[in-house]
């Protein structure tokens, strides 16, 4: 018998789920076979379904043409108010496309203007590196064409070599 | 919905016109004034036009069309619940009552003679009986009485479980019958 059990939260889940159809055949099966023996448990189902039954006794609401006319004007209006905003939006997205691909080319010209005006000083020192590093040698010998007749016997070859060894 | 999304105007009306009935309904009934629901429903339409980009093909309209509802409608009564002069079981009825609780509870002192309610108060009185459920309690409860929706699909539009869903509204049921009792017995107001 259903008792106390009246005031049992999961007798009360299994009954709802059992009148809105959400339980499995074996779940089925079950509440039947006990609605079938046990009247309290068939009384208070009764209860529950007598009571949203008088749901029905609800009115139901049926708008006038009047909110569909105004709700449609006001989605109209939302729809050209959302294009007109994608419009503004688009020659300032374009502006800003625009100034970004000036500040890159701007830049560009920059780099390449300043590489051939004004000429990297260290680029001169590259170049002078060999003299400089033997520019000891260079200084003692004090006469360029006796500085070629020793390269050309293989004499900083061989210096080289040893350098290098 | 999928027209709608691809912004075919018609295809907007055509569901306006298929759900403005049932939406106003359950708005109705959720905050209990018809002309707040009305505009609830407007905002609710708004809503769904201006999300119309994030709709998913084969996602339920109703389901998606309610879960917005709901949003819509809970903000509606977070704002009322701060205003002291909106009340949902106190509002004036069609009957003239002003508190159908009272009567009831008046009715079942044997204060009242026994008589066949009429329909009109019937319907005040179940309207009361709803009102008295909590705010989720009665959403699920028109979701599930109007729209027949599932508990799975009650579950999406609420945002939570099945299981949740199951509970509520067995609670619902419970809370139903308890207010509805008097009635219940044999249909009189009893003595």
């Amino acid at each position: 018998m259903i008792g106390n059990e009246s005031q049992n939260p999961e007798l009360h889940d299994e009954l709802t789920a059992y009148l809105d159809g959400e339980l499995d055949a074996e779940a089925v099966r079950r509440v039947e076979e006990r609605l079938a023996r046990d009247p309290a448990y068939h009384a208070e189902l009764q209860k529950l379904e007598r009571a949203w039954d008088l749901l029905d006794r609800l009115p139901r609401s049926a708008v006038n043409e009047s909110f569909t006319k105004t709700t449609i004007e006001m989605v109209a209006l939302a729809a050209s108010d959302d294009a007109a905003a994608a419009q503004q939006a688009r020659p300032r997205r374009a502006k800003h496309l625009t100034a970004a691909l000036g500040a890159v080319a701007a830049a560009l010209v920059g780099f390449v203007a300043g590489h051939f005006l004004w000429p990297n000083p260290n680029a001169a020192l590259l170049r002078d590196l060999p003299v400089i590093e033997h520019f000891e040698l260079y200084y003692q010998a004090d006469n360029i064409d006796f500085l070629k007749l020793l390269e050309s016997e293989g004499l900083f070859a061989e210096q080289e070599g040893e350098h290098g060894g | 919905m999928l027209d709608v999304r691809d912004d075919n105007a018609a295809a907007f009306d055509e569901l306006m016109l298929r759900y403005q009935n049932r939406l106003v309904t359950v708005l109705e009934h959720l905050v209990g004034r018809r002309d707040q629901a009305e505009d609830l429903a407007q905002e609710v339409f708004l809503r769904v036009y201006r999300a119309r980009k994030r709709y998913v093909a084969g996602a339920k309209f109703s389901t998606w069309l309610y879960t917005i509802a709901n949003h819509v409608a809970a903000n509606a009564l977070r704002s009322s619940s701060r205003r002291p002069e909106v009340n949902l079981t106190a509002r004036p009825t069609e009957s003239g009552s002003s508190n159908v609780l009272d009567k009831m509870a008046l009715a079942a002192s044997g204060a009242m003679p026994a008589r066949q309610l009429d329909k009109a108060e019937l319907r005040d009185i179940v309207r009361a009986a709803l009102a008295g459920l909590s705010e989720r309690q009665r959403m699920a409860v028109l979701l599930n009485k109007f729209e027949e929706m599932s508990y799975a699909d009650i579950a999406v539009t609420m945002e939570m479980s099945p299981q949740a869903i199951k509970s509520l509204l067995s609670r619902a049921r419970v809370n139903l019958k308890e207010i509805l009792e008097p009635y219940l017995q044999d249909g009189h107001k009893p003595k």
